[in-house]
C-alpha cells in the first residue's frame, strides 16, 4: 500500500478538507477585525506557497520574493489610491507634498481601476520572467542565485525609498478608501475580502499542486536533484527554472494586491529583507516540500507571533530564530516530514528503517 | 561639472571603499576558505560594538584598546557558533545560509532583550572627532582611522595566508580537503580557526561602525547584503575583495556627488547585479574551483 | 553510406594542454562502433564534445549533416543524441521509475508540460525498458540505492527512454557481472536495428562481441581504424594500448 503521505488521492482528500474548514470561519467569526486579520494569515499562506514551490519543488531558493509581492503591493496601492481621487483633484495629496504639480506618467495607468490592477500583476511577473531568465540561462544557481535575489530585493527598497514623490518613500502609500471593483465596495473588514483572499489561496494551492504533479513538475523536481543531468535529457534546464520562478512570483504578485486590500497600506518595510527571509522560514519550518504544509507554517508562526502580541515580540522572535535553527540541522524537510514518518509507521510493507543519514533527501513526490 | 569636485568625490571614495571593505574582510575569509555563507554576519558586527560599548561602559577600557579586545570576544563567539552549528552543515550551502539567518535573528533579539531598543554610543578620543582637510574635502580623523585600521588588517591577512605555515594550510584545505587530509593538516580545525579569525574581524569592523553610527541591534542588517556582494564580485578571496570595494566605494561617491547616496546604492546594486550575471565566479576565481 | 555522427579536425585545449588534437572520425548510421584506447586519451573529453558539454577550440561536429558544435547540451540531447555517463549519473533522490518516466522525454516544451498529466506510449515504454534493465521489481526504489551494476542498468534505461537515433556509452559494462555482459551485448546488437551507438569500452572482449568498427584514440589523436581483426593485428596499437592490456 506505501505511505498514505504519498498517495495522491488522500493528498488531495485533504486539501479539500482543509479549504473546506477555512471556508466555516466567516461564518463563526462575528468580531470584523479578527477576521480581516485572519484574511492577513490567508495572504502570509499565499507567499509561504509561493517559496514551497519555488524553493521545495524547483530547488531555487529566493530569498528576494518581497520583489514581487512589494510590486504587486505599490500596484494595488496606487490602483486604489487613485480611486480615491477626482477629476478635479486628481493629484494624490503626498505628490503635492512633495511640489509635484502634475500626475507623472507612472501613475497615469492606474487612474484606470482595470489596468491598474493588471499592472499591478504583470508588472511584477514580468520581471520575475525577465529576471529570471536571464539568471537560469547564465546558470547561475543555488546560493548564487539566492544571494542575486538579495541584492536585487536591496536595490527595489532603495530606489522606493529615493523615489519620495512618486512612491511615498519611507511612509509608503495609504490610500484613504476601501478598494472598489466593478462597483462594489470591498471592505477589508467584511467577509467579502475574506473571500477573495480565501479564493485566491485555494486557487493558487489548486493551480500549484496540479503543477507539481504534472509533467512538468516531474522536470523541475529531476533538475533539483540534478539540473546538470536533466540538460542531457533534451530538456531547457533555465526554462523549466524560469517558468517555476515566475509562476511562484505571480502568486506573490497576487498576495501583494490582496495585502494591500486588506490593510490599505504599503511602505518600503514590504521589500525588507528580513521580511523576504520570514517567507522563507514559514515554508522552511511547515516543510518545503509540501505545500500545504508551508501555508500551515505561515499560519502558525504568523499566527502565534500576533497571539502573543508586541509586547513579547523580540522574545518570540528570539525564539522563533532558535527553532528555526533546530529545524534546518535536524528536520530540513519540516514539521511536514515529522506527518510523513507518522504515517510511515502504519505502513507495513516498508519498515521505518529508511530515515536517511544525510538527513536532506527530499522525499519522491509530495 | 569641475575636475576639483570629481578629485573630492574620489578622496571621500576610499574612505566610503575601506568601510565597505572592513565590513567584508571577515566574510571573504569565511566564505574563500569554507564556502559558508554566513548570514549572521551583520550581527557579528553588531556584537563587535556591543562588546566595545560593554568594555567602555563597565571597564572603561579606552577606544584603541576596545579593538583588539572585541576581536577577541566576537571570535571566541564565532568559535561557538562553528563547533556549535557550522560544522555540522558544511556540505549544505544552502542551510548554512539558512542556519545562520537563524543565528542572526538570535543574537538581535537576544541583544534586544539585554540592552533593549534605544541607541548606545561610543566615546572616541577628543581628536578623531575633529576634520582635516585633503586637498578641499573636510574628511573626520575617525575615517581615516577606519582607513589605517582596514589597511593594517589587510596587510595582516595578507601575510597571515601567504607567509605563513598557517595560510599554506589554509590554502591546502581551499584546494582540496581531502588531499590535505592526506599530508596530516586537520581541515576541521583550519576551518574552525578561519571562522573565528572571520567573527574576529567582523567584531573589529562593529568597533568602528559603532563610532560611525549609531550602537542598535538592527545596526548589522544594513551591512551584511553589501558584504556579501563585495565578498561574491571579488570571487572570495583577499585581492578580490580589495578590489571589490575599491572600485564600489569609489563608484558609489561618484555616483552620489551626481545623484544622491540612495540613488547611488540603487545604482551599484543593479550594476553588481550586471556585472555577476557575466563574471558569476566573481574578479578573481578561485584556483580550487568550487561549483 | 554517410555518416550518421561526424567528427572534423577537433580540437581541444585546457588552459595550454591540448587534449583533444585534430581529432576526426565517422560513425555509420545502423552501426556500433567502439571507441577505444589508453586511460587519458581523450575519450571522455570527445563525448563531453559530442554532446555540448564542453566546446572544442577548433572543429566541427556534425549529426545527421547539421552542425551541431555550438548547440546548447539539450538541443543536441533533442536532436537524438543520448548519452550514458562514466560516472554512472542518475536523478539519486528520485524513483527508478521517475528516473525512467523524466528519461522519456518527447515533450521538452516547459508551457506545455506545466498541466500535463498523461504521457503517449509512456505505459508501454517503461514496461518494455524496465523489464530490459531488469528493474521491474525495482522501480519504487530511490535511484540513490540501488548498487552499482544497478545503477549502470539505471542509465542504459534512461538513456532507451529517450529513444536517441545516437547513443553514446561511456564504459557501459564497468561493474557488471559476466551474465549481465552478455545480456548487454545482445541488447547493443538488438539496438543497431533502430539506432546506432558509439561505445567506449576497455574490455576488449566485449568491443570483439559488439563492434563493427573500431577506433583507436592516443593522445586525443586517431590512432588507427577499422574492423576488430584490423584493429587487433596493428602494431601501433599493441604496442601503445593492447599490449599494455594483456600486460595488466
Ligand atoms: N576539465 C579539464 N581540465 C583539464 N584537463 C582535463 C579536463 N578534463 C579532462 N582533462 C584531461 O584530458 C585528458 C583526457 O581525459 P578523458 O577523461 O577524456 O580520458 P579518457 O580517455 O576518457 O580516459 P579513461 O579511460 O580513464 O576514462 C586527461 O589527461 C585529463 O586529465
Ligand atoms: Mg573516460
Amino acid at each position: 500500500m506505501g505511505n498514505l503521505y504519498h498517495n495522491k488521492i488522500a493528498q488531495w482528500i485533504v486539501y479539500v478538507v482543509f479549504f473546506a474548514a477555512l471556508t466555516i470561519i466567516p461564518m463563526t467569526v462575528s468580531d470584523s477585525f479578527l477576521l480581516n486579520q485572519l484574511a492577513t494569515y490567508g495572504v502570509y499562506g499565499m507567499l509561504a506557497l509561493s517559496i514551497s514551490l519555488c524553493w521545495g519543488f524547483g530547488g531555487i531558493l529566493n530569498l528576494g520574493q518581497g520583489i514581487a509581492f512589494g510590486l504587486g503591493a505599490y500596484g494595488m496601492a496606487m490602483t486604489m489610491q487613485m480611486q480615491s481621487q477626482s477629476e478635479s483633484n486628481p493629484i494624490p495629496p503626498f505628490m503635492l507634498n512633495n511640489s509635484l504639480d502634475h500626475l507623472p506618467l507612472l501613475w497615469q495607468p492606474f487612474q484606470s481601476t482595470a489596468v491598474g490592477l493588471v499592472l499591478a500583476v504583470a508588472v511584477p511577473t514580468l520581471f520575475c520572467a525577465a529576471f529570471g531568465g536571464i539568471m537560469f540561462r547564465a546558470r547561475v544557481s543555488g546560493p548564487f542565485f539566492a544571494i542575486m535575489t538579495l541584492a536585487m530585493l536591496s536595490a527595489f527598497y532603495t530606489i522606493i525609498l529615493d523615489r519620495q514623490a512618486y512612491t511615498g518613500g519611507v511612509n509608503g502609500l495609504t490610500p484613504p478608501s476601501s478598494f472598489v471593483f466593478a462597483g462594489v465596495e470591498v471592505d477589508p473588514y467584511s467577509p467579502t475580502a475574506y473571500w477573495v483572499v480565501l479564493c485566491l489561496l485555494a486557487g493558487a494551492t489548486f493551480v500549484a499542486k496540479l503543477i507539481t504533479q504534472s509533467s512538468f513538475g516531474l522536470v523541475t523536481q529531476a533538475i533539483r536533484d540534478d539540473s546538470e543531468r536533466v540538460r542531457f535529457l533534451g530538456y531547457s534546464v533555465a526554462g523549466y527554472e524560469t517558468v517555476i520562478y515566475t509562476v511562484s512570483g505571480l502568486i506573490a504578485a497576487l498576495a501583494g494586491c490582496c495585502w494591500v486590500m486588506l490593510v490599505q497600506y504599503v511602505s518600503p518595510a514590504q521589500l525588507d529583507v528580513g521580511f523576504s527571509l520570514s517567507m522563507v522560514i514559514w515554508a522552511a519550518i511547515g516543510g518545503r516540500h509540501s505545500l500545504l504544509g508551508s501555508i500551515l507554517g505561515a499560519f502558525i508562526i504568523q499566527g502565534a507571533q500576533s497571539y502573543l502580541g508586541d509586547a513579547f515580540l523580540a522574545t518570540w522572535l528570539l525564539i522563533l530564530g532558535g527553532f528555526f535553527i533546530v529545524v534546518v540541522r535536524f528536520l530540513p524537510n519540516g514539521l511536514a516530514s515529522l506527518v510523513e514518518s507518522g504515517l510511515g509507521l502504519f505502513d507495513r510493507q516498508r519498515p521505518t528503517s529508511s530515515p536517511a543519514p544525510d538527513g536532506g533527501r527530499p522525499m519522491p513526490a509530495e | 561639472m569641475d575636475l576639483g569636485s570629481l578629485i573630492n568625490a574620489l578622496i571621500l571614495g576610499v574612505s566610503i571603499a575601506s568601510i565597505w571593505l572592513i565590513a567584508a574582510l571577515g566574510l571573504t575569509i569565511i566564505y574563500g576558505t569554507a564556502g559558508v555563507i554566513n548570514m549572521a554576519h551583520g550581527e557579528l558586527i553588531m556584537l563587535g560594538a556591543y562588546s566595545s560599548y560593554m568594555l567602555q561602559f563597565y571597564l572603561g577600557l579606552p577606544y584603541l584598546l576596545c579593538l583588539p579586545v572585541s576581536f577577541v570576544i566576537v571570535a571566541l563567539v564565532g568559535l561557538a557558533l562553528e563547533r556549535g552549528l557550522i560544522r555540522y552543515l558544511y556540505n549544505r550551502p544552502l542551510d548554512t545560509l539558512l542556519a545562520t539567518y537563524g543565528v542572526s535573528l538570535v543574537l538581535m533579539q537576544g541583544v534586544r532583550l539585554i540592552f533593549g531598543s534605544d541607541p548606545k554610543y561610543l566615546a572616541v578620543p577628543e581628536i578623531f572627532q575633529s576634520n582635516v582637510m585633503i586637498g578641499s574635502v573636510s574628511l573626520s580623523v575617525f575615517r581615516i582611522v577606519v582607513l589605517l585600521v582596514t589597511a593594517l588588517l589587510v596587510l595582516a591577512l595578507w601575510l597571515l595566508f601567504y607567509k605563513t605555515r598557517f595560510g599554506v594550510q589554509v590554502r591546502a584545505v581551499m584546494q582540496d580537503k581531502e588531499m590535505a587530509a592526506s599530508f596530516g593538516i586537520n581541515s576541521s580545525r583550519i576551518y574552525m580557526l578561519t571562522f573565528a579569525l572571520g567573527a574576529g574581524l567582523a567584531g573589529v569592523a562593529g568597533a568602528l561602525f559603532g563610532v560611525l553610527a549609531i550602537v542598535l541591534p538592527t545596526m548589522g542588517a544594513s551591512y551584511v547584503v553589501q558584504a556579501f556582494l563585495m565578498v561574491v564580485v571579488g570571487g572570495g578571496s583577499l585581492a578580490g575583495s580589495v578590489v571589490a570595494s575599491g572600485v564600489t566605494g569609489e563608484l558609489q561617491s561618484v555616483f552620489a556627488f551626481f545623484t544622491n547616496d540612495t540613488f547611488a546604492r540603487f545604482i551599484i546594486f543593479v550594476l553588481i547585479v550586471a556585472f555577476l550575471r557575466f563574471r558569476p565566479q566573481g574578479l578573481f576565481a578561485q584556483a580550487g574551483a568550487r561549483r | 553510406m554517410t555518416g550518421l555522427l561526424e567528427i572534423r579536425n577537433l580540437s581541444k585545449s585546457f588552459d595550454t594542454t591540448k587534449v583533444i588534437n585534430d581529432f576526426s572520425m565517422e560513425v555509420v548510421e545502423g552501426t556500433i562502433c567502439c571507441l577505444v584506447g589508453p586511460n587519458g586519451a581523450g575519450k571522455t573529453t570527445t563525448m563531453d564534445l559530442i554532446t555540448g558539454r564542453i566546446k572544442p577550440t577548433s572543429g566541427q561536429i556534425l549529426f545527421a549533416t547539421d552542425d551541431i558544435t555550438a548547440r546548447h547540451e539539450h538541443l543536441i540531447a533533442r536532436a537524438g543524441i543520448g548519452r550514458k555517463f562514466q560516472v554512472p549519473a542518475v536523478l539519486r533522490d528520485m524513483s527508478v521509475r521517475q528516473n525512467l518516466e523524466v528519461a522519456y522525454s518527447r515533450q521538452t516544451n516547459p508551457f506545455r508540460n506545466l498541466f500535463k498529466f498523461r504521457k503517449e506510449g509512456l505505459k508501454e515504454k517503461l514496461d518494455e525498458v524496465a523489464t530490459l534493465a531488469g528493474l521491474t521489481d525495482r522501480l519504487k526504489e530511490r535511484a540513490g540505492i540501488l548498487s552499482h551494476g544497478e545503477t549502470q542498468w539505471l542509465e542504459i534505461g534512461m538513456v532507451l527512454m529517450q529513444e536517441p537515433r545516437l547513443l553514446l556509452m561511456d564504459e557501459p559494462i564497468a561493474g557488471m557481472t559476466e551474465s549481465e555482459i552478455e545480456k548487454t551485448t545482445q541488447i547493443f546488437k538488438d539496438l543497431r536495428q533502430s539506432a546506432t551507438l558509439l561505445v567506449v569500452e576497455h574490455d576488449m572482449g566485449f568491443v570483439r562481441n559488439i563492434a563493427d568498427v573500431v577506433v583507436v584514440m592516443h593522445m586525443g589523436s586517431l590512432l588507427a581504424q577499422g574492423s576488430i581483426q584490423e584493429i587487433e593485428a596493428d602494431r601501433r596499437v599493441r604496442d601503445v594500448y593492447l599490449g599494455e592490456q594483456e600486460a595488466a
